[in-house]
């Protein structure tokens, strides 16, 4: 290299280099520290009003002093999305990732596929009496947790499902006592709460991510659209092909709500400043809506489906987040002991009874609601009961081979469909189920 | 002055007024949502301040995030990374810009290149790179990346370029050394440049929310847009605008005021490099 002036850059320059250098490794040595204790990273998305944060640290406190020797760090990792890229991200980057992870329910074979994460199981045989710690947990929450052999992969921790709430002031003044049961009725009520300026139903399909309520639907017609086998889906049945055309009636020819559906966000919002009697929404929300607001609030199953032989048409998804454990397999049987037992104190019914309490997720285990303060809780707003009770009509949530993708087909044939762009739903769907049985023979 | 000529002022002026309103009304509805209580959405006929004003949502957003915290480490984040970038596109700049060499132009050209490439693609490698040389989890790993900058070098070269080597020749006859030629030739006539580029990088890093999102996992370290993150709910509880845009302005406001307050050198120095 030669300078325009033929001269060399002069020794100050060099110095100056020299300086920056040795600055930059001063830097990176303070970057490394020593840890004696066994630190186990616990990635969790914020998904919830309260101060997340807060209340995790508290759990962590509790949890260190019960079992010195381990310490819990920790980590807001974003939304669920976030936390899947960042973790995702970090493995694929060679990075240590996190010991322990809440993340979606479906993200299980996604994140098996990849080797990233190992079976709950694997503990639970090591137990003594490990048949009756899966046993508490509510069978509609394990479904998602579990694949087609019937391991256990992850654990129920922050679960919710979709649940009807409704205005019972407006119901009680249009003559109506109890909450609808089947889908005719739902309509009825429906229609006779429309105003000009109030929507008698409001189901948020609209924004991109229909599946998860659309699911509610499909279920109470008889048919879920995803069963045990993650290479099976089931979209194009007389099932599936009549709940969409529903959901799709109610912004038209029914006229109880927008056309196209509701956005999620802004749902509950209008049931609140009571410009909406009736929405679907989850019960992630329920410590929300019961305390803002000013009339009496109804909360009971979803009737999505035609009335059955009980005159009923109950059906609904789970949702929410599970507990992973991650290991690549050069973890030390004190770390993973160390892993194993902050999962079980995480879904230990005292922690889920106050999880639950603070949030308004569905506590997954049968004892966390005779434990306080939750036991108390639903004694003073029975609100909170219908949710768990509800789990007796819910089905799985949609997960697959190849998740992500197939969502994203099934969510934008559905969003055509609701918004009325693809008339023929049983043509539109026919076409998806083939692009996924193509996506899905590579897996069989 | 004609009476024409007035005319055409006026409707200049209440021309450039429409446009000036047109973009503040985002900052307006956000400051407008900030103050409304949150049970009171938006709905037609129904858009300005609902039943009271009401600061319950900024305590709200408070309590979620810490954000004096959040702002120490944005400034350290966004300052730090400033100031290197300062010494290398300068040099970078001079080199390419006065100096000759084997590969110059293919150089320009890789760092041109550098432009295009979306910096999503580069997550994971640079996550890969942070993680070998140890810098996981520090403030050193968030602005490494961004300690040279491509759009900079090609800004400043063109500024150099422009400045007369006679100058130069001149101060190399007077004595001066590579270091003063920089400083007081090349520096001291590329200030506005200067001060477009701080602008620019100032404004992108303290919006940048991957990167650190990806890179940091202790809140000591972690800057503004973390914290906002942690106020867009939608996953599970709908959204909470109110608490959200608090959080927005919250976070945005010491760069509002920043541009208010210098708005006269901003908009000369832009003229005046040529970004328009």
């Amino acid at each position: 290299m030669s300078i325009d002036k033929e001269r060399e850059p002069d020794m100050r320059l060099r110095n100056t280099l020299f300086v920056l250098a040795l600055a930059l490794c001063a830097m990176t040595a303070g970057a490394i520290s020593a840890q004696s204790d066994i630190v186990i990273d616990f990635y969790f998305p914020s998904a919830t009003a309260n101060d997340a944060e807060g209340i995790f640290q508290r759990y962590a406190d509790q949890f260190q002093e019960e079992n010195p020797g381990i310490t819990i760090n920790p980590v807001f990792s974003g939304s669920y999305t976030d936390t899947r890229n960042t973790i995702l991200t970090e493995l694929q980057g060679g990075g240590a990732g996190p010991d322990v992870a809440v993340m979606l329910s479906i993200d299980l074979y996604s994140f098996a596929e990849e080797g990233y994460i190992v079976p709950a199981q694997t503990f639970i045989d090591a137990m003594d009496d490990g048949q009756a710690y899966v046993d508490d947990f509510f069978p509609a929450l394990m479904a998602n947790g579990m694949d087609e052999m019937g391991n256990v992969w992850s654990i129920p921790f922050q679960r919710s499902t979709p649940i009807l709430y409704y205005n019972a002031d407006l119901l009680a003044e249009a003559g109506y006592d109890s909450p609808p049961t089947n889908n005719a009725e739902l309509v009825e009520i429906a229609q006779a709460l429309t105003t000009d300026d109030r929507d008698g139903l409001l189901v948020p399909v609209a924004g991109g991510f229909p599946i998860w309520m659309y699911q509610s639907f499909a279920i109470a017609y008889g048919r879920n659209i995803v069963g045990d086998d993650p290479t099976e889906v089931y979209f194009n049945t007389p099932e599936a092909v009549e709940a969409v055309e529903f959901v799709r009636s109610l912004g038209t020819d029914l006229g109880v709500g927008p056309a196209g559906g509701a956005a999620w966000g802004d749902t509950p919002v209008a049931f609140l400043a009571e410009q909406a009697a009736m929405i679907y929404h989850t019960t992630g929300n329920l410590t929300r809506i019961l305390s803002g607001a000013d009339f009496e609030v109804g909360v009971w199953y979803l009737p999505s489906g035609p009335a059955g032989e009980d005159g009923a048409g109950y059906g609904a998804p789970t949702g929410g987040g599970n507990l992973y454990i991650f290991d690549d397999g050069s973890k030390s049987d004190a770390e993973l002991d160390a892993i194993w037992k902050w999962v079980m104190f995480l879904s230990s019914p005292e922690i889920q009874s106050d999880w639950g309490a603070t949030t308004g997720y569905i506590a997954s285990n049968a004892a966390a609601w005779e434990t306080e303060p939750l036991a108390s809780l639903a004694l003073e707003h029975p609100q909170y009961g219908v949710a768990r009770d509800q789990l007796q009509h819910a089905g799985k949530e949609f997960s697959s081979y190849a998740t992500i993708t197939i969502q994203g087909i099934i969510n934008g044939t559905l969003e055509s469909i609701l918004t009325g762009e693809a008339e023929d739903a049983q043509a539109a769907m026919d076409a998806a189920q083939a692009q996924i049985d193509g996506i899905l023979a590579d897996y069989r | 002055m004609s009476h024409f000529y007035v005319i055409r002022r006026r409707g200049a002026d209440a021309l450039k007024m429409a446009i000036a309103i047109f973009f503040l009304l985002p900052l307006f509805f956000t400051a407008l949502v900030s103050l409304r209580p949150e049970t009171e959405p938006v709905t037609n006929g129904n858009i300005f301040f609902g039943s009271e004003i009401t600061l319950e949502n900024y305590r709200r957003a408070f309590i979620i995030a810490p954000w004096g915290l959040h702002y120490l480490n944005s400034i350290i984040f966004v300052g730090g990374t400033l100031l290197v970038q300062l010494f290398t596109v300068t040099f970078a700049a001079y080199a390419f810009a006065r100096m000759r060499f084997f590969g110059r132009n293919f150089l320009l050209m890789a760092i041109l290149l550098q432009l295009m490439i979306p910096s999503g693609v580069l997550l994971v490698q640079n996550f890969r790179t942070i993680n070998i040389l140890g810098l996981f989890d520090t403030r050193i790993a968030l602005m490494i990346p961004y300690w040279g900058s491509a759009f900079g070098v090609l800004l400043l070269r063109q500024t150099f370029r422009e400045i007369p080597i006679e100058l130069e020749e001149a101060a190399r006859i007077d004595g001066a050394n590579l270091l003063q030629v920089v400083r007081h030739v090349y520096v001291m006539n590329a200030i506005p440049a200067y001060l477009a580029f701080a602008l620019v990088s100032v404004s992108s890093h303290w919006n940048e929310f991957l990167w650190p999102f990806i890179i940091t996992r202790s809140e000591e370290i972690r800057p503004l847009t973390v914290g906002l993150n942690k106020l867009i709910k939608t996953t599970d509880q709908g959204a909470f605008y109110g608490q959200l845009m608090a959080g927005t302005l919250i976070v945005i406001a010491p760069l509002v005021i920043l541009f208010i307050v210098f708005q006269r050198q901003f908009v000369e120095s832009f003229a005046r490099s040529g970004i328009r």
